[in-house]
């Protein structure tokens, strides 16, 4: 059998380089590198850095720089096109925290000046713009979020969940990437030089680049998007593995994704940073894969610098200039090749035509992504994907919450008591070694915690090796401290720890370190409805060969920031925070629980309810199915959220019990994780307790429990005895 | 043990987090990085800021990296020859 081949019809992309195909394509034949010291924000001491800063772009002060990059770029990508999307998806690692520390640094304390810091208020926003009814779900694995974005997007497409999708990545310059490097000692003063003798490190830069992905050949094509590879290092928090074990597998694994042979690929979109690590151990995966006799290759981080989550997409615009233009870049800044890389990259650029593309993004976390880009329908209609989406079963479960762990939270929920709190920081780690743990605040303590849990749950029998987590905020603890030491000592002395800790799937890593799980590793960063963002990552790409999976959902409450960024949360509350995880099987179906996401629209659409209503088999399917409704609406949504649940009762006439969640678990993005393990717990005991239902328990026979996230984004998730 | 190099293993065990680690316990002729502590790169660093901080010593060089973080005695005897603020 034979899959579906994703076209890529339309492209948008702005960096350092210019705006738009025209602008890039002239700057890559000229090898003209962007890189110049930084003049975006002013600073306290030492002589600006370089950096790939995009020149004057339209100015529109009400939404943050990141967003206007990635509104720039989509709108290039969508030019030719007046078709509606059925997804957004999108990566970006920093959100709107130009904007963020700006407000902070003024001391500014309204909440309205942060609506636009989460990273999916960045995808939201192009979602927004151009009315795309479906998921927009934003991925969030340091640089390689724009590639890994793309790999969803695919997969949504050949399974049918999809047939139009607008992907890309985004990120703007900010203090905290800026320090935060520089802290690591992983900028090159000089600007970068990858591949050099002499190269001293990265550029840190910004850019947005977007694709409009089809299945639908009518369409204006430019190329193929063959297929993709991811993998994790499960190595080390910020170095890759020395080797390039992981950026071996990623590429194999694109390759094989695509259906193509090692000799079809004609050049490589190298990541090419500039480090001295990472370079190394690039060119050793590169060589190993390709017997050191690898096609053409370069990197363009020398000419745009490293634009973080757009790079992996900026790059996979730039293969389809390669495969559209027979423009081959050269690895700009190069002067002298390091022997100790065994390559020769183009020194200048290449006129050649080439069928496909392999182009690398590898990240913090050790989160490798590689994509093949090839030309329309020169190869055969590739493979169906392996990881075809199929049940996921639950063989491990866990929940931490104000109550304690999943035995204490769901005794607790049984007699209808109230969950809400957070857990000291020693009772989250309880169970996990102190010395591991030193450098981890509250947030990877949590997932870390979350998932020890589960897998002991598990039997730990069926060993992980991918890992999902959704989150709504990411690590506010690390963000915070960073940001107040760096401020604190007028920019001379930020925290490379706090740094490292920073970023959004430096969580997920952690847990894909202690328990060697080398496969996908997906950071999904969607407000209220991250954890299901997770759950449909983890259905769309975990292999069927995985013995099983991690999904987690988490979030920290932070005493200065959740207030401020979460519109759910009021000031001077008792703080509330905690999480679900599960260990889940495709391969042990029809032995346990099965959980999956079966509805995800943007509420402003029309008959989203009724839409609902039917995507669930109708209003007589839904009471035969369903035992209990469990409905989570974030308290800044509550009349909307009321006024959903009225019509979905309405139109479903649903008669079981309800259950309003969030009234228990109290006020955090990844709420819905703990709901889900809760609702796990009523079918393993085959009732509602009625404390919960109502006047007394309410059994659930061979009846399901169905989830209903409400707000601005309506969300079933469900889960069935065998 | 001389001065500096105690308030060195206090500060080490502040900044890393070494919350079952009594600095007193701390060998200075033991490898650091990678030895019997659990030291990686990004502790080094986390030392590196620390010791611009309080002692206005740089470290910004690999190779100088190296060596000085090779053991304690060797970061100490670093400090005090770079040092305005340490006699040497």
């Amino acid at each position: 059998m034979t899959g579906k081949r994703v076209f890529i019809a339309g492209v948008g992309i702005i960096s350092p380089l210019g705006s738009g195909l025209t602008a890039t394509e002239q700057a890559l034949w000229k090898n003209h590198s962007a890189v110049k010291p930084i003049t975006l924000f002013s600073l306290r001491q030492n002589a600006p850095l370089p950096v790939g800063e995009v020149e004057a772009f339209m100015a529109d002060d009400s939404l943050p720089r990141t967003h206007q990059l990635a509104l720039q770029a989509a709108g290039q990508a969508m030019q030719n096109s007046d078709l509606p999307l059925d997804a957004v998806v999108l990566g970006t690692t920093t959100g709107g925290i130009l904007s963020t520390e700006m407000f902070l640094a003024q001391g500014e304390q309204r909440p309205e000046f942060y609506r636009f810091h989460g990273l999916t208020s960045v995808c939201e926003e192009v979602a927004g713009k151009y009315g795309c009814a479906g998921p927009a779900l934003t991925v969030s694995t340091a640089c390689s979020s724009g590639a890994v974005a793309i790999k969803i997007a695919l997969e949504m497409l050949r399974t049918g969940e999809a047939d139009r999708v607008l992907v890309g990545g985004v990120d703007s310059l900010c203090r905290l990437t800026y320090f935060g490097f520089n802290s690591l000692q992983l900028v090159d003063a000089a600007g970068s030089r990858p591949l050099d003798k002499n190269r001293k490190g990265m550029t840190v830069a910004e850019g947005a680049a977007m694709l409009l992905l089809t299945v639908d050949e009518t369409e204006q094509v430019i190329a193929e998007v063959r297929g993709a590879g991811l993998s994790c290092d499960a190595y080390h928090p910020a170095a890759p593995h020395p080797q390039g074990q992981g950026a071996l597998k990623a590429m194999e694994n694109a390759i094989q994704d695509a259906g193509l042979s090692k000799s079809d690929i004609g050049y490589i979109s190298l990541h090419g940073t500039g480090t001295l690590d990472n370079d190394l151990a690039e060119a050793r995966a590169v060589n190993t894969l390709f017997d050191n006799d690898p096609p053409p290759l370069s990197s363009i981080k020398g000419a745009t610098g490293h634009s973080l989550a757009a790079a992996g997409a900026i790059e996979a615009v730039v293969s389809a200039l390669v495969i559209a233009r027979n423009l081959l870049p050269a690895n700009t800044r190069l002067r002298e090749v390091d022997p100790a890389l065994f390559l020769e990259p183009l020194k200048t650029p290449r006129c050649e035509n080439v069928s496909a593309v392999l182009s690398n993004s590898f990240g913090f976390g050790g989160n490798n992504a590689s994509l093949v880009i090839a030309q329309a329908n020169r190869y055969p209609v590739p493979p169906l994907p392996r990881a075809k989406r199929g049940k996921l079963t639950i063989v491990g479960s866990s929940c931490l919450t104000g109550a304690g762990n999943k035995h204490e939270t769901m005794a607790a929920l049984w007699l209808g008591q109230v969950v809400a709190g957070a857990l000291s920081s020693a009772e989250i780690s309880a169970h996990l070694p102190a010395r591991e743990i030193r450098r981890l605040k509250r947030l990877p303590r949590i997932a870390l915690s979350l998932a020890a849990a589960a897998y002991d749950d598990s039997g730990m029998v069926a060993k992980p090796e991918a890992v999902f987590m959704g989150t709504g905020w990411g690590a506010l603890s690390e963000t915070y401290d960073f940001l107040t030491r760096l401020n604190e000592t007028d920019e001379q002395f930020p925290s490379p720890t706090d740094f490292v800790g920073s970023v959004h799937n430096g969580p997920a890593s952690q847990v894909a370190i202690r328990y060697n799980c080398t496969g996908a590793n997906i950071t999904t960063s969607g407000g209220n409805y991250s954890f299901e963002q997770a759950l449909m990552c983890a259905e769309l790409l975990a292999d069927s060969r995985d013995e099983s999976i991690f999904v987690l959902g988490a979030d920290e409450g932070h005493r200065q920031f959740s207030h401020l960024f979460d519109q759910s949360i009021q000031e001077d509350t008792p703080l509330v925070d905690g999480g679900g995880g599960f260990c889940l099987s495709k391969s042990a179906a029809g032995k346990g629980v099965h959980i999956r996401t079966s509805f995800y629209k943007n509420s402003k659409g029309a008959y989203v309810l009724e839409d609902l209503v039917e995507a669930l088999g109708g209003a007589e399917q839904i009471s035969a199915a369903y035992g209990v409704l469990m409905i989570g609406i974030p308290a800044a949504f509550r009349r909307q959220g009321d006024k959903q649940l009225s019509e979905f009762m309405k139109f479903s006439s649903f008669a079981g019990p309800v259950i309003d969640y969030r009234q228990l678990t109290g006020e955090f993005a990844s709420a819905s994780a703990v709901a889900a393990v809760m609702a796990l717990e009523f079918l393993k005991k085959r009732a509602v307790p009625k404390a919960l239902a109502g006047a007394h328990d309410a059994t659930l026979n061979q009846k399901g429990v169905l989830l209903l996230g409400l707000g601005q984004f309506i969300t079933a998730m469900e889960l069935h005895a065998p | 043990m001389d001065e500096l190099i105690r308030d060195l293993k206090v500060k080490l065990v502040e900044a890393l987090n070494l919350v079952d680690v009594n600095p007193d316990d701390i060998d200075e002729n033991a490898q650091f990085v990678g030895g019997e502590l659990g030291i990686d790169s990004i502790d080094v660093l986390e030392m590196v800021v620390m010791i611009e901080k309080d002692y206005k010593v740089t470290i910004n060089n690999k190779e100088i990296g190296e060596k000085v973080f090779s053991t304690l005695t060797n970061l100490a005897q670093y400090i005090r020859e770079n040092s305005s603020m340490v006699p040497s």
